[in-house]
């Protein structure tokens, strides 16, 4: 599991955050006293550090230039500040990403979970059922067959095979797919799983996307 | 100043002139003066009386043609104090002394006014910011709130744009450069502005298509996506009921510029009302007819398009469709020659 340590001095947004992140299945850990921020940090041992920039005694731009000195864990820069200027700023000085409030919570989860993937260092599960998901060339195989798919239903499958056994909102679907210019409606959303439902099951895999009445879908 | 004005401004003198000498002439004449005296006496006094009017002529000329011209040709007429130099004669001092302190006295008025202006500036920033940690507890809370929090959603989202709109609104009307000009891919701006109103256009079944958006312009990339959630509210306020809503995004670019075009199958714009609707405050036909406008949103946007240097226009046809171009220039300067 995961571990996000929370710097925000807003104890509403602290709280709610943590709910979210808790609720994503993630273990989180809160500063609530911010006196000593930087030594909490560095000693809380977390995977990803949500950072606010307006926090009392030492402000996150600082905290995060002192942080990159002794760590290269991944920040994610989360505020209220809307200047390109601070964005800038904060990227310079090694924050992986930069949200600003008030944020998506889908998108902020899918932000936080595409930082993880690349900084664990975890092999991305890549196979299922004996194939193999090569995101490049678009397609999933094994020693036989090739499946091919298109950019959407890679995005979906790729969703869907990250949570394998876990129920994925139709929301974190069209999350992904719109953050990654796939402008999708609903309909398009429900025929590009039907036919990614259909082009395993022409493979061998039938039943493979199991569909959750007002949930969304599990990739079993 | 010429010389015609000049003497018809001093006829009271000349008038005075003449009689002191008629006075003369009969006080010359009643003691029995030789004619040469009278008359060389005459000459003396009119010669006196004319050098007197001319030289003050000549050194009020200088100095009013100085006036003159300086009001003309200055960009600021506030400074013409500053420009005019030290007058020969009484008047003219007294003049430049009083612009000189009238000038002085409105700097001060309107730099409190400039200072009030800041400040007010300073804490609209400041307040957003601000206003925006509850909206930003209240978004999470109505999304950890699961199916009951959508609809909560939906309407703080509506309060984040209108607290956006405030904030750029004081922005674009603000002297301060607050901006930085960098590279930006049109991709990257149109997407996050897509992925913040999808809600929105999945609710309304808008079909998005985008084109040839892999260009990169120089602009502000925050600014930019105010401008694009702008124009994207507005076409989500106009869609047409006849058809299915649609919006396509795509550029078009030549040697000079790019042109990002954003096109939706709305209700038009009339062809009276076209030329107006950046204008602050017009509202047109659709404001009064349809949706509630204020007249601001467009307004905003060509003011921040002119000061990062874009340039912005529409085009459109009533019942048909609305396009607003904005076009980037590609720096040449950026670039070695």
């Amino acid at each position: 599991m995961h571990r996000i340590t929370i710097a925000e001095d807003d104890k509403a947004i602290r709280n709610e955050l943590s709910e979210l992140l808790k609720n994503a299945g993630y273990d989180t850990f809160c500063i609530t006293d911010f006196s000593d921020s930087l030594n909490q940090i560095l000693s809380a041992d977390s995977d990803l550090i949500l950072l606010d920039i307006n926090l009392p005694h030492m402000n996150g731009e600082q905290l995060l230039m002192e942080i990159r000195r002794k760590s290269d864990i991944p920040v994610i820069m989360v505020t209220s500040r809307t200047t390109e200027i601070d964005e800038v700023m904060s990227m310079s000085y090694g924050a992986d990403d930069y949200i600003t409030k008030p944020y998506n919570p889908t998108i902020l989860l899918l932000r936080i979970s595409a930082i993880l993937k690349r900084s664990s260092k975890e092999k991305v599960c890549t196979s299922y059922h004996g194939f193999k998901l090569n995101s490049a060339k678009g397609c999933l195989s094994d020693d036989k067959t090739e499946i091919t798919l298109t950019k959407n239903e890679l995005i979906i499958f790729q969703q869907l095979l990250d949570k394998q056994g876990e129920i994925v909102t139709r929301d974190e679907l069209m999350t992904a797919l719109w953050d990654n210019e796939e402008y999708i409606n609903d309909n398009a959303l429900t025929v590009n799983i039907s036919r990614l439902r259909g082009k395993l099951a022409d493979s061998g895999i039938e039943d493979a996307i199991e569909t959750r009445k007002k949930q969304g879908y599990i990739l079993k | 100043m010429n010389l015609n004005d000049y003497l018809r401004d001093n006829t009271a003198d000349i008038f005075i002139t003449i009689i002191i000498w008629l006075s003369m002439m009969v006080f010359f004449i009643c003691f029995h003066f030789s004619s040469d005296i009278i008359l060389l006496l005459s000459i003396i006094y009119f010669s006196g009386s004319a050098v007197r009017i001319t030289v003050g002529f000549f050194r009020k000329k200088k100095f009013y043609d100085e006036l003159d011209s300086a009001l003309e040709n200055l960009d600021k007429k506030y400074l013409l104090s500053e420009v005019l130099e030290e007058p020969s004669f009484l008047e003219g001092q007294i003049i430049k002394n009083a612009l000189y302190e009238s000038g002085k006295a409105m700097n001060e008025n309107v730099d409190s006014y400039r200072k009030c202006s800041e400040d007010f500036r300073e804490f609209i920033e400041m307040w957003v910011h601000e206003v925006k940690l509850p909206v930003a507890s209240l978004l999470l809370m109505s999304h950890n709130d699961g199916e009951n929090g959508a609809k909560y959603g939906e309407q703080l989202r509506r309060i984040d744009s209108y607290i956006e709109n405030v904030l750029y609104y004081s922005r674009s009307e603000s002297a301060e450069k607050d901006y930085i000009i960098k590279p930006v891919l049109l991709k990257r701006a149109f997407g996050n502005v897509a992925v913040k109103n999808r809600e929105e256009l999945l609710q309304m079944n808008v079909s998005l298509n985008t084109e040839n958006l892999g260009e990169t312009v120089m602009t502000d990339g925050k600014w930019l996506e105010f401008i694009l959630g702008q124009l994207m509210s507005n076409s989500m306020k106009y869609f047409s009921q006849e058809r299915e809503p649609e919006i396509h995004v795509y550029t078009e670019s030549t040697a000079e510029s790019v042109s990002l075009h954003f096109k939706d199958n709305g209700i038009g714009i009339s062809s009276a009302d076209l030329p107006y609707i950046f204008d602050k405050s017009y509202t047109g036909e659709n404001g009064r007819t349809h949706s509630r406008s204020t007249g601001m949103g467009l307004y905003i946007v060509k003011s921040l398009c002119e000061r990062l240097g874009h340039t912005v226009s529409a085009e459109s046809v009533c019942g048909e469709y609305t396009d607003i171009i904005i076009t980037f220039g590609k720096n040449d300067y950026a670039k070695p020659k």
